[in-house]
């Protein structure tokens, strides 16, 4: 007997490292379709924020829209009018949680009251700006509400003065969003186990305790989930809302910077500036995101 | 601590399904009574209404004396450990266990004494700054445990707190739970289905079953003296085999009549049973598994001429399954399952492992005579004289 026994050569690769390189082979195509669709235009939005743009052809010149673009007054007060939107998110989340808790505990009626809630979030935000402009214009649906009420004196034109068109703004978007949230929040209580809430009050919990140690623990996530959901809509999604309520007026009053970015590549034609506001928007709502994992993170 | 009184407890839930039936049971203080019966027989219901959380239909329920019928579960005073436990997830053991203690207004102080006491008592000690998340199932139970302790209840109410250990760990927490309670000597209410739960741990058990009480008894008592075929058949493991026999005449004894054959009863259960005087009324015949012995053909008493058609070795103990009807027959038994046209008597019998049985053997066997138990072939319940 000679030689050595055929098939007990050493293999080439590894067994781990065979697993290695067939995991990364998978994950390729996400890989590429990722890089594709979210890195080619972030470079891109680079790059072109270094130019002079006008939709069609582009000349390179430098830093200079980046200088030009932190003197101008209305990126300040798109930015300012964004902060200040943020006041709303509260509401967003608190309203939805409310109404979530008292669906939950089977109130009268509550699979009508569900889906009337749940009602907004299938209509397309443009028609719910149309619904909002008409509540709140002067001859609206607000005042005759008002007066209604016996407040015949009380006209209000919130769309109309640059000091309440933003909080109109505001009230709209936290309207918008009640639907998903409560849904969010319902689900989330729908997954609480009921003996919890039982072993809580044997142990002489009352509703307040109950919510504040059991519920609201449990609900956390939901909360953390809705917050990220409700920012990044703040952020990226009010343009609709923006168009048809006030076109970003009176003045800029209600202009956001992903109204700004229209307003600038669109109506002023300078793509290269609405790039650069497209990447401020971007970290901006990468930062919000960011703290959100990490507070997230921190729980486990 | 306090007693316990259900009088005349009913429990009708929507749709008019009757869960608990007028329900008397008293437990006593200090005492360990036991919940058992298959599911849907309403011991869970009878639980929670005791704890609070279902309204009581009809009848008292009383609490050391009060009426608790309309008392919120936080003011009854009761300490309820749950099925699933019901911990806290995002509190640690420590917070868990010192809940109520904080609700009810203690110092900090004082909560964290009374945990370190339960948890001493419970070896807890290394686990209290852990999440529930971080603990083994019987850590997880141990905790439910200490819950319930540290508030000094009048009462502890368990929802089958052992069902979803392994069989291991429930046979160590059963032990340790039995410990506790009479460490503590706290009446207490224990729901189970498993019948050697109910067996082991408690002084007394109620068998329940159909929302109706069985009986309620001390676990031997309950073993050797059912009050009906269901409970005969409930309790024990295997169960009380259960034969429909029919009456026939006799000199001197108690004739029946299994299948084809004939067995001879002692005339004494003639005076303690009230069995049926005419030829042919049909009567259940009980006979525990460890009552059946394997006997000579030339033996006199309650035999009975079997086959051994299935052997079951447990190890410490065979369990041999014996068809009577055609014990006569040489062949294999005649029938279909599916069909059972001719099903015969079947009896289960423990045995020694040393027995030499196999399967296929035709067998004399005597019924222990001593320890036979009859009940009423249409209703079921014992005719023993004075009942259980």
């Amino acid at each position: 007997m000679t030689g050595t026994t055929v098939g007990a050569r050493a293999p080439r690769l590894t067994l781990r490292r065979r697993r290695q390189l067939a995991g990364a082979l998978f994950a390729l195509p996400a890989v590429a379709l990722v890089a594709g669709l979210i890195a080619v235009p972030i470079g891109q939005a680079i790059y072109y924020s270094f130019t002079q743009w006008d939709g069609l052809t582009s000349t390179w010149i430098g830093p200079s829209t980046w200088t030009q673009a932190f003197h101008n007054p209305n990126l300040w007060t798109a930015l300012e009018n964004n902060a200040w939107l943020l006041l709303a998110v509260p509401f967003a989340l608190g309203l939805p949680l409310l109404i979530a808790m008292l669906l939950h505990q089977r109130v009268i009626g509550w699979k009508i009251f569900r889906s009337i809630y749940f009602l907004p979030t299938a209509i397309s935000w443009v028609v719910l700006g149309l619904v909002a402009e008409r509540f709140f214009a002067f001859q609206g649906t607000l005042n005759s509400l008002l007066h209604f009420f016996g407040l015949t004196h009380v006209n209000t034109n919130m769309l109309g003065y640059e000091s309440t068109a933003l909080s109109a703004l505001g009230i709209t978007f936290v309207f918008t969003m009640i639907g998903t949230n409560t849904m969010l929040f319902l689900t989330g209580l729908a997954t609480l186990d009921t003996s919890l809430e039982e072993a809580a009050r044997i142990d002489g919990a009352g509703r307040w305790r109950i919510f504040r140690h059991i519920t609201l623990p449990h609900l956390s996530r939901f909360i953390q989930l809705a917050f990220v959901m409700t920012v990044i809509a703040l952020f990226s999604a009010l343009f609709s809302l923006i168009f048809v309520m006030t076109g970003g007026g009176p003045g800029y009053a209600t202009t956001t910077m992903e109204f700004l970015i229209y307003q600038t590549g669109f109506a002023q034609g300078d793509f290269g500036t609405a790039a650069l506001y497209g990447l401020i928007l971007f970290v901006l709502t990468a930062i919000v995101g960011i703290v959100q994992l990490r507070l997230i993170g921190s729980d486990e | 601590m306090a007693e316990i009184t259900f009088h005349g407890v009913t429990k009708v839930f929507a749709g008019n399904v009757t869960a608990v039936d007028n329900l008397d049971l008293h437990v006593a203080d200090g005492e360990f009574m036991v919940l058992v019966g298959p599911s849907g027989c309403g011991k869970t219901t009878a639980l929670r209404m005791l704890a609070g959380l279902e309204e009581i239909s009809a009848g008292t329920l009383s609490i050391g004396g009060r009426v608790v019928n309309h008392v919120l579960p936080k003011d009854r005073d009761v300490a309820m450990v749950f099925q699933n436990y019901a911990l806290y997830p995002h509190m640690t053991v420590a917070q868990n266990m010192g809940f109520a203690l904080k609700i009810r207004g203690e110092s900090k102080a004082e909560v964290e004494r009374k945990v370190r006491e339960a948890a001493a008592i419970l070896r807890l000690g290394e686990y209290l700054d852990r999440r529930p998340r971080a603990l083994s199932g019987g850590q997880r139970q141990r905790v439910a445990m200490g819950r319930a302790i540290v508030r000094s209840p009048q009462a502890f109410l368990m929802d089958e707190p052992l069902s979803n250990l392994d069989a291991q760990l429930r046979v160590e927490m059963r032990v340790e739970i039995a410990r506790i309670q009479r460490l503590l000597g706290v009446a207490t209410v224990y729901v189970t289905h498993d019948q050697i739960e109910a067996m082991t741990m408690g002084d007394r058990v109620a068998v329940m079953r159909g929302g109706q009480l069985q009986q309620v008894a001390p676990p031997q008592v309950l073993y050797d003296h059912p009050a009906n075929e269901f409970v005969a058949g409930f309790m024990g493991s295997p169960p009380m085999n259960l034969v429909r026999a029919r009456t026939s005449p006799s000199r001197g004894g108690v004739g029946l009549a299994v299948g084809d054959q004939r067995l001879d009863v002692p005339g004494a259960y003639g005076a303690s049973h009230d069995l049926p005087r005419e030829e042919g009324a049909e009567v259940v015949l009980g006979v525990r598994p460890e009552d059946i012995d394997v006997v000579g053909s030339d033996v006199s008493g309650p035999t009975l001429k079997t086959r051994v058609e299935r052997r079951e070795a447990l190890g410490a103990e065979i369990l041999v399954h014996l068809s009577v009807a055609d014990a006569g027959a040489a062949s294999s038994v005649a029938y279909d399952e599916d069909v059972a046209v001719s099903r015969p008597t079947m009896l289960v019998a423990r045995m020694a492992p040393q027995a030499r049985v196999e399967v296929g053997d035709v067998l004399m066997v005597r019924l222990n005579e001593e320890r036979l138990h009859f009940f009423d072939g249409t209703r079921g319940v014992t005719l023993r004289r004075g009942g259980a």
